[in-house]
């Protein structure tokens, strides 16, 4: 078996891990991350795109609201690539509780988190679509966030720094020395080659699944699994973030993403880290609830729903089951100290808002360990710029109608401008990668057609340009996953786009389970 | 004043239309959207597995095949036939052996009946053969069409890219905008210069269905001359030329019989309920120029289903027929109406309206709601057509039995 070692091993390839991964780095810390999907793939992909100014936390959680407040300042200084300078706003409804503003604003002062009230009229005219009979309206520092951006300019940078990143690697079991943890045994999920990764430190960053890998070193993680459903309406019904001014419940956000609106969440407890289902209930009442701060968004066409998992630290004894009760800061177990484990580290919950303060945090306890005393730089070193600006469709407008070398390319994705040279130079840029990835990548698939012309497309140029395609060209298990999400909000115009791509699917190229004839 | 109304140009609308105009009645076709014929790859299904004829038979209420009976279906069919045979599109196959034709995915699909260029594709024929794409033509590619299909067949399947002449366009092309430059002989005749020193030892080539559309014979014809071989088209991603040739020679045949065509207009269903039982009076088309009143003596419906607007589903749970507001079979829990799967049975394909064996749209006791008032394919309950391969067969046979009854 191949071995190497490393002085930290991370587990996890979501914002928490990344960002620790890259802390080291800038450390000078020899590091190797293993992930064991794609980058994105678990609960920092599967998020609204709210960066957060911190107005959201002052009264249930103060200490979360002033982190946010200064991460969310660091975070546009160190990637403004991702990052749309949408605002935000705190919006009291009519019927929400009358006095909570007051008390709100004044918990804003108290933890550092900027908001102004605004003249209702004037914020109507900059969003006309929201409810005309709102009560109040403040105004903070909201952002919108491309996570998918963001954690491939974490990639890239831990790459360009010596770091490794290990995509599609499985933490198979750990290595275990005289009760400490040395390293892992990690599969490659592709090849099922397996390799002996020795490390100084193996950092635990498995967001939901964290408890599955530290019962690899015979912990039991007290971890309880919130279910988060969210709705991306297809078009941009507001150009702010939009939050309800109340004590936090479901469905009281709206991010404007690119092209879409985001409503979020909900907030269902759940066994698994796999389970992510979405009930009829949760997108009604999304749906409802964000009927207060828009009139009339029902009728507007619903595009897609997805759900992420929140891993929450839950010590025993459980207080409740409801866990958006439970504290949304990340907690940091050195199981040497809590169980006489030396040698792995676990970080739990967080936001994305906070992950580089998270990362510093986890690095304070790692340092100690690995003997290195350079001091945290993640906050003042901006991230590689990777050449490519924030995503606007309009940009990829400009690019077909101005080519710098006619003709035009080929546009295989027309709902989000992917062109063929696109796709191409993904696929090269990626290991073993399928369609999914292409859509993380550039937002294949992610339009209005929910790939139903795309994903053909894309499947034909990945089975010229990969050595060992699917025969399919990985189209089936596209369509699925486009499928997934389309299924929880089938009706009106949105079942008819589900029908289209089916028919499209099973009646002209025969991808279907039916029986066939002999 | 109409003898019969029909709303929608699908399919079932088209040809129960030109039935109608036929037998001598005055018929007026109203379609607020273009019909589903551009998703239609040309054949018509009638039922998957060995014999269709069997999917027939064995079909059982509420199946709209065990209403109308499998003597219907071939009187439907042997009529479109005809009319085809006449339009210079002429099709084979038989009801009582599906033909297995390639996809562009390389996976296949059963017919009963195709157009010749897609029938000479059939899988159960022996021999080699080579599918080709067509450069910058984004939607068919000859490797997914190859390589699973010569897995599944255990023999190797040559592939091709072959060059589109002329100056490169300033857009994406559609397999219509192919379809029309390959009408132009100089352009074609250019083309297959162009191709022929890369087929050589060729003796049948696939080509993605862009051949023609109103002068498909005759292009597929040239070619075939040209190159010294045989060609046979696959089925591309929408706009799907095979199945626009079908709705042109139906559309065409509609107005030669004398059918009154308004487009782009939504129907709303109009009652008569004065004197001691109601009646279908006709429907109020919403044009552009306003609410028009249309008279009839019959109406059928042949709006479609979900995808077509003919039935709309609800956040709450309720799906609504479009022009009269009908009573829909369906399963008011929003929550069960799909699968998990995409390639999986849909539960929601088979909601729609419940018709007699005269297709009379019934009440909730199985009575007919209004003497007149008929509908006909995509809108009736009981049919999964895509699961099942029976999309034109319930299409075409429906709407021969609703005619019968309307126009006696």
């Amino acid at each position: 078996m191949p071995a190497l070692s490393t002085q930290l091993l991370v587990i996890g390839g979501g914002a928490t891990g990344l960002g620790i991964a890259w802390d080291a780095c800038l450390r000078g810390i020899k590091v190797v991350l293993v992930e064991q999907s794609d980058v994105g793939q678990g609960t920092s992909g599967r998020y609204h795109g709210l960066l957060h100014s911190g107005g959201r936390y002052v009264l249930s959680d103060p200490p979360s609201a002033t982190d946010c407040a200064r991460e969310n300042e660091i975070l546009r200084r160190l990637a403004p690539t991702t990052i749309e300078d949408t605002g935000g706003l705190f919006v009291a409804a009519p019927a929400d509780p009358a006095d909570f503003p007051d008390r709100w604003v004044a918990a804003c002062q108290q933890t550092g988190v900027a908001a102004e009230e605004v003249n209702l009229a004037a914020v109507l005219q900059r969003e006309p679509l929201l409810n005309p009979s709102l009560a109040r309206a403040f105004q903070v520092g909201d952002a919108s966030l491309d996570s998918f951006d963001l954690l491939h300019l974490l990639c890239t940078s831990i790459r360009a720094q010596g770091g490794q990143v290990w995509l599609r690697h499985k933490v198979h079991r750990l290595l275990m020395q005289a009760g400490a943890v040395v390293g892992a045994e990690v599969v490659n999920l592709a090849s099922g080659e397996s390799t002996h990764v020795g490390a100084h430190l193996v950092v635990n960053a498995a967001g939901p699944w964290a408890k599955t890998v530290a019962a690899l070193a015979g912990v039991d993680l007290p971890i309880a699994l919130g279910r988060g459903a969210m709705v991306a309406m297809a078009s941009r019904l507001v150009n702010t973030v939009v939050n309800r001014c109340k004590p936090p419940s479901d469905g009281d956000i709206l991010v404007p993403v690119g092209t879409v609106s985001v409503l979020g969440t909900t907030d269902e407890h759940v066994e698994s880290p796999d389970d992510l289902t979405i009930a009829a209930w949760e997108v009604d009442l999304l749906l409802a609830e964000a009927e207060v701060l828009v009139p009339g968004i029902a009728a507007h066409r619903a595009l897609r729903a997805w759900s992420g998992i929140r891993p929450l630290y839950r010590p025993a004894p459980a207080a409740g089951a409801e866990t958006r009760a439970l504290p949304r800061a990340h907690t940091i177990l050195d199981h040497g100290v809590t169980h006489g484990i030396p040698g792995l580290v676990s970080v739990i919950g967080g936001k994305l808002t906070t992950f580089r303060l998270m990362a510093e945090q986890v690095m304070q306890v790692v340092t100690p360990r690995l003997g290195v005393a350079a001091p945290c730089r993640t906050a003042d070193t901006p991230l590689e710029p990777t050449g490519r600006p924030y995503h606007r469709l309009p940009h990829r407008l400009g690019h077909l109608e101005h080519p710098h070398d006619p003709p035009a390319p080929q546009v295989i994705c027309e709902c989000e401008l992917v062109t063929r040279p696109d796709l191409e130079a993904a696929l090269a840029a990626i290991e073993a990668p399928d369609l999914d990835d292409l859509r993380r990548d550039l937002r294949l698939g992610m339009g209005p057609c929910q790939a139903a012309f795309c994903g053909y497309r894309a499947a034909g140029i990945t089975l010229r340009t990969l050595d060992a395609p699917p025969l399919d060209g990985g189209l089936a298990a596209f369509l699925q996953e486009r499928w997934r999400g389309l299924r929880p909000l089938a009706w009106g115009h949105t079942l008819r786009q589900l029908e289209f791509s089916r028919r499209i699917a099973a009646e002209l190229l025969g991808l279907t389970d039916a029986p066939e004839a002999p | 004043m109409n003898d019969l109304v029909v709303v929608g140009e699908g399919l079932t609308g088209l040809f129960a239309a030109w039935l109608a105009a036929k037998r001598g009645a005055r018929t007026t076709l109203i379609a607020y959207g273009r019909g589903g014929l551009e998703l239609s790859s040309g054949c018509l299904h009638l039922a998957s597995g060995a014999s269709p004829r069997l999917g027939i038979t064995s079909s059982r209420l509420p199946h709209p095949y065990a209403l109308v009976g499998v003597g219907t279906v071939l009187r439907a069919i042997q009529a479109l036939l005809d009319l085809l045979e006449a339009s210079s599109l002429p099709y084979s196959g038989s009801l009582d052996t599906n033909m297995l034709l390639p996809t562009a995915a390389g996976e296949t699909i059963a017919a009963a009946f195709a157009p010749h260029s897609l029938a000479r594709s059939d899988l159960a024929e022996q021999g080699t053969m080579t599918i080709a794409a067509l450069t910058g033509f984004r939607d068919f590619d000859a490797a997914l069409a190859s390589r699973r299909l010569a897995v599944r067949l255990e023999r190797s399947i040559a592939t091709l890219d072959l060059p589109l002449p002329g100056p490169a366009p300033r857009r994406d092309l559609y397999a219509t905008d192919l379809a029309r430059r390959f009408e132009d002989p100089q352009w074609r005749e250019e083309t297959c210069r162009a191709w022929k020193p890369q087929l050589i030892g060729v003796r049948k080539l696939g080509l993605p269905a862009v051949l023609g559309l109103r002068h498909h014979a005759r292009v597929m014809q040239a070619i075939e001359e040209a190159l010294e071989l045989t060609a046979f088209e696959i089925p591309t991603l929408p706009p799907c030329v095979p199945g626009l040739r079908l709705e042109t020679v139906l559309r065409e045949a509609c107005l030669a019989a004398g059918v009154d065509v308004l487009e782009g207009a939504k129907a709303v269903g109009r009652v008569d309920g004065r004197g001691s039982s109601a009646r279908a009076c006709g429907v109020v088309a919403m044009t552009a120029g306003g609410p028009q009143l249309y008279d009839a003596g019959a109406v059928l419906l042949a709006t479609g289903d979900l995808l077509h607007g003919g039935l709309v589903a609800q956040q709450n749970g309720l799906i609504r027929e479009s022009v009269f507001d009908l009573p829909v079979v369906h399963n008011p829990d929003r929550a069960t109406w799909t699968s998990p799967h995409a390639a999986d049975p849909q539960p929601y394909a088979s909601f729609g309206v419940r018709v007699d064996a005269s297709m009379h749209p019934l009440d909730d006791r199985g009575e007919p709601l209004l003497p007149n008032l008929y509908a006909a394919g995509g809108l009736l309950a009981g049919a999964r057509r895509t699961d099942e391969g029976s999309r034109q067969g319930v299409a075409l046979s429906t709407a021969w039995r609703a005619v019968e009854a309307a126009i006696p």
